[in-house]
């Protein structure tokens, strides 16, 4: 082991090689969620008449309990901050080529365990923003085709929300979530370790390489700590959060079944995508409902992206593939423009008026429009890149949606069309331009 | 097979049955005719709607249908419409067909305008088809006839308004009161419809100023009971179209009390004229804001103060009592200050000296004031010599700004240290305190007097310092997290250097 390690390299290249941290940062911040996680649980008391008031004892009357938490729920979001990032990084530095595409899918399954453990540990406080909106977000799952009364039933531990569903979150957020977590995590560590770093694309060898340990190792441990700062800094001036929808855990009121739901709920922020692009459905689509439309269209997509290691043919063969750098780019586009909207940006939470609604779509739109052309500028003129269909696509319908007025579905078909039969002419007339394209 | 065919047909009868409820009564040919019929135009005078009802009435209402167009209490297809329109309950529906009077007064075709029920507004509101049906004497089968005489239930036989005064009941409405109180002051008949209902309405009439006006005056400008509470659409206080709902009261009594030509040439007690802002000052008032506003039906309206059946102005001696009916505290207190008997001596009304009458306003600190120009510093320099008064006044005044400004102030620190994440419950707790020490201290501010004020305002001094002591310790704790937080990160910096520095030594 100790062997392994001192010989142990990272390959160095003409990439920047932040990006390599992103992973252990991700780590050093479920070491936080552990250590913290383990703390709370020495005073949290699942239960109808206890679990809102042990949280509000432990944050009024224990010392540095208010920090415990404060640090527990900003680590959970930054965590999953750190996550996206490491993800995205990976998709763009087409790192989950051969023989790493296991690694991605192991990456993969640990961001839908964060996604989980941000959802399940949401209701744990007991307090009234939580209780409406786990009942909104599982109310989702009553969309799902044929199953979902009975996944409702499971989720939700009987027709409603209710005690029971705290005692399953609880049970899910503190035992069930992090034992696959731990074993999955230690899966893909041990994918890590036994490829190494991936090279960049086409590289056979790194024109160099630094010593993991204790080069690396102690870069690693200087931004753990300068992460720590951070984090400190940010628990103690914003304890509640930063005060926006799907960042805020003030604990408030105790959850009332019987008080009536109150208007603007929104999931977490990381949820908020799903959440705007159930709204942006008809009723009906198709001869279904709506919602299974939009749930169906949310598993293909993430479903999508799980096996993009098998997807992405160019980058199989140590290719530059700039469609799947674009698809990247253009998913983050996508996610960008239906948060900023889920977030009602621009409406002064009128969400329930029509005009405070396109007011809100153009802001964002145009707030999009302007994220695009610095991603488009920043690619073509630091990468060279020259393949941008998709992420035109993603711009074009925020714009159709945004700008013009048309239906977000609608405004997608369009997009999608066009970019289809653009990349068809770009095809047909310029058969050698793929081969030229870089990265 | 057969056992098992038998418990299938066991249960599956009874559910036949009861799926198959409709009517046995098949409707009269005549009846039928007018329910199919079509006007000039082919099309149907029944709509589809008004058919959807009458399919599901029973089979007692579409008997007593099938009656009246036999008997030809409804002769035209026009005229059944108008009933299957109203959309009426069964039980109403029951009534309004076996009145005959109803049937034979809504053919428009029979009776004049004068004597026709319409379910329009358009007509003269008390021949009201709509109103009638909800007419609580209606409701309770004190029909027509019970007023009008005759029986509506019999053939035609006109034995009407006889006991109506046979001549000048247009002009002098005096006999309403009588006509009513034969049934309402008769505590034996009015048992039999609501027990809990008062029968000594026309003996309190006759004592009030409306009642003497009207009955030994002849003067028709004075209400009778119709005035109040309408004519064929008469409904329970309780109910919220009634005219003598809370709510509705004051535009009630405003329909005279405010306009000129009806008020003119009454005059108070003291002989100068009856004013008619009433109506307006209340709108703009603190109750007539309360009821009007909010819907706070706890609010004082006209007859709260003044009496209902037996209204009257209350006198100087009776204003406090009104008023203590609600402000009982303010009035205890009042009636055991100096004051009481310097207001006796003046013959002033106690609480309307200070605050008035229909247009109260919300009351302020600045009331307390001493100045010139001002309620206390005035009034006591005009008729108060005690040097006491003034200083004890200000004394009230500055206590209470002095509350008033902590609470206030203490409250957006309070909002400002929570969002700072800080244990603000005790705080709070301390507040509550010092708001009802502060309400009380109010409220005792009637007592005018130094010694009784201070027992209530003492706590809410107290809570004063505790709550600025609570936000001090509060302050100093996020302080300690600020020290706590710059002591970590200069460690953690600290050890960031030396692994830094260590990185260099290794690397090179």
């Amino acid at each position: 082991m100790f062997e392994f390690l001192r010989h142990k390299e990272v390959p160095l290249g003409s990439h920047w090689m932040g990006w390599y941290y992103l992973g252990g940062i991700t780590m050093f911040f479920f070491v936080v969620q552990v250590i913290t996680g383990v703390l709370l649980l020495m005073y949290y008391q699942p239960g109808e008449a206890t679990a809102y008031e042990s949280i509000r004892f432990l944050t009024t009357k224990v010392p540095f309990g208010w920090l415990i938490r404060s640090v527990h729920s900003w680590s959970a979001h930054l965590m999953i901050i750190s996550l996206v990032l490491h993800m995205f990084s990976t998709m763009m530095l087409k790192a989950y080529r051969p023989p790493r595409e296991l690694t991605w899918v192991s990456g993969y399954l640990l961001f839908l365990l964060t996604l989980g453990f941000g959802f399940s540990g949401y209701l744990l406080p007991w307090n009234k923003l939580a209780y409406f909106a786990t009942t909104v977000g599982t109310n989702i799952v009553r969309s799902v085709p044929l199953l979902g009364n009975w996944l409702l039933e499971v989720m939700r531990g009987g027709q409603d929300v209710t005690i029971n569903t705290l005692y399953r979150f609880f049970a899910a957020h503190v035992v069930i979530l992090p034992l696959a977590f731990v074993g999955l995590i230690a899966m893909h560590l041990l994918f890590i370790q036994r490829q190494g770093m991936a090279l960049p694309v086409g590289a056979k060898t790194a024109p160099r390489g630094m010593k993991f340990f204790p080069s690396f190792a102690l870069r690693d441990v200087l931004l753990w700590m300068a992460c720590l700062m951070v984090l400190a800094t940010l628990a103690v001036f914003l304890p509640y959060g930063p005060g926006i929808p799907g960042m805020d855990w003030e604990l408030g009121q105790k959850a009332d079944p019987f008080a009536p739901a109150y208007p603007g709920i929104k999931p977490e922020w990381y949820f908020l995508w799903e959440y705007q692009l159930l709204k942006e459905f008809p009723p009906h689509l198709f001869g279904l409902e709506g919602p299974q439309v939009c749930l169906l269209l949310i598993a293909l997509l993430f479903g999508i992206w799980a096996i993009i290691p098998w997807l992405d043919r160019r980058a199989f063969r140590d290719k530059p593939s700039p469609a799947f750098s674009d698809l990247g780019w253009a998913a983050i586009l996508f996610l960008v423009y239906l948060t900023l909207t889920g977030w009602d940006i621009g409406a002064g939470g009128a969400s329930s008026d029509l005009a405070a609604i396109q007011h809100s779509a153009r802001v964002c739109a145009w707030w999009t429009l302007a994220a695009g052309a610095v991603v488009v500028v920043f690619r073509f003129l630091r990468y060279e890149h020259r393949w941008f269909f998709l992420t035109g696509a993603a711009l074009l319908q925020a714009a159709l949606h945004g700008l013009v007025g048309i239906s977000y579905l609608l405004a997608g078909v369009i997009s999608v069309a066009l970019a289809a039969v653009a990349i068809a002419i770009r095809r047909v007339l310029f058969p050698q331009a793929n081969e030229k394209d870089v990265t | 097979m057969k056992t098992r065919a038998l418990l299938v047909g066991l249960i599956l009868i009874p559910v036949a049955a009861f799926a198959a409820e409709p009517s046995s009564v098949s409707p009269d040919p005549k009846l039928a005719a007018m329910l199919d019929a079509k006007d000039e135009n082919g099309k149907p005078i029944i709509t589809p709607e008004q058919r959807a009802y009458f399919d599901g009435l029973n089979d007692n209402l579409k008997g007593l249908l099938n009656q009246a167009v036999q008997k030809e209490r409804i002769t035209r297809p026009q005229h059944l419409a108008l009933f299957l329109a109203l959309g009426l309950r069964p039980q109403k529906m029951e009534l309004v067909l076996q009145n005959n009077c109803i049937l034979c007064h809504t053919d428009s075709e029979a009776q004049s305008a004068e004597d026709l029920f319409t379910p329009t507004s358009n007509p003269p509101a008390h021949m009201n088809l709509k109103e009638i049906v909800d007419d609580v004497h209606f409701r309770h089968g004190v029909s027509c006839a019970g007023c009008h005489g005759g029986d509506a239930t019999a053939d035609m036989g006109h034995a009407f308004v006889k006991e109506w005064p046979e001549s000048n009941r247009e002009k002098n409405r005096a006999w309403v009161v009588q006509f009513c109180a034969r049934c309402h002051s008769d505590p034996a008949f009015m048992h039999d419809f609501n027990p809990s209902l008062p029968t000594d309405q026309l003996a309190k009439f006759k004592d009030s100023p409306h009642g003497r006006t009207l009955l030994e005056k002849h003067d028709d400008r004075a209400p009778s009971c119709v005035s109040c509470h309408g004519v064929h659409g008469i409904r329970p206080a309780k109910d919220p179209l009634s005219k003598v709902y809370a709510q509705r009261v004051p535009e009630t009594c405003g329909a005279c009390h405010a306009d000129a030509k009806i008020m003119a040439g009454f005059t108070r007690a003291d002989g100068s004229p009856l004013p008619i802002t009433q109506l307006a000052e209340y709108r703009t008032s603190v109750h007539g804001r309360a009821l009007l506003e909010r819907g706070d039906l706890g609010a004082p309206v006209c007859n709260t103060c003044h009496g209902n059946h037996a209204a009257s102005p209350p006198g100087v001696a009776q204003v406090s009592r009104s008023c203590s009916l609600c402000h009982s505290a303010n009035a205890s207190l009042f009636d055991g200050s100096k004051h009481k008997q310097a207001f006796d001596q003046h013959n002033w009304p106690e609480c309307g000296k200070c605050h008035g009458n229909h247009a109260i306003a919300k009351t302020h600190d600045s009331m307390l004031a001493t100045g010139p120009g001002q309620l206390c510093g005035d009034c006591h320099r005009q008729y108060a010599n005690n040097p006491d008064c003034i200083p004890t006044a200000d004394y009230f005044r500055d206590t209470i700004a002095k509350m008033d400004a902590a609470r206030n102030n203490f409250s957006a620190v309070s909002e400002r240290l929570a969002a700072k994440g800080l244990d603000i419950e005790p705080i709070n707790n301390q507040l509550t305190d010092l708001t009802d020490a502060l309400k009380k201290s109010r409220t005792y501010v009637h007592s005018f007097s130094r010694n009784t004020f201070q027992q209530v305002a003492m706590p809410g001094e107290q809570a004063v310092q505790s709550t600025d002591s609570l936000i001090q310790k509060a302050q100093e704790e996020y302080k300690y997290r600020q020290i706590g937080l710059a002591a970590s990160i200069a460690v953690i910096g600290l050890l960031m250097l030396a692994t830094y520095l260590k990185l260099r030594q290794l690397e090179k």
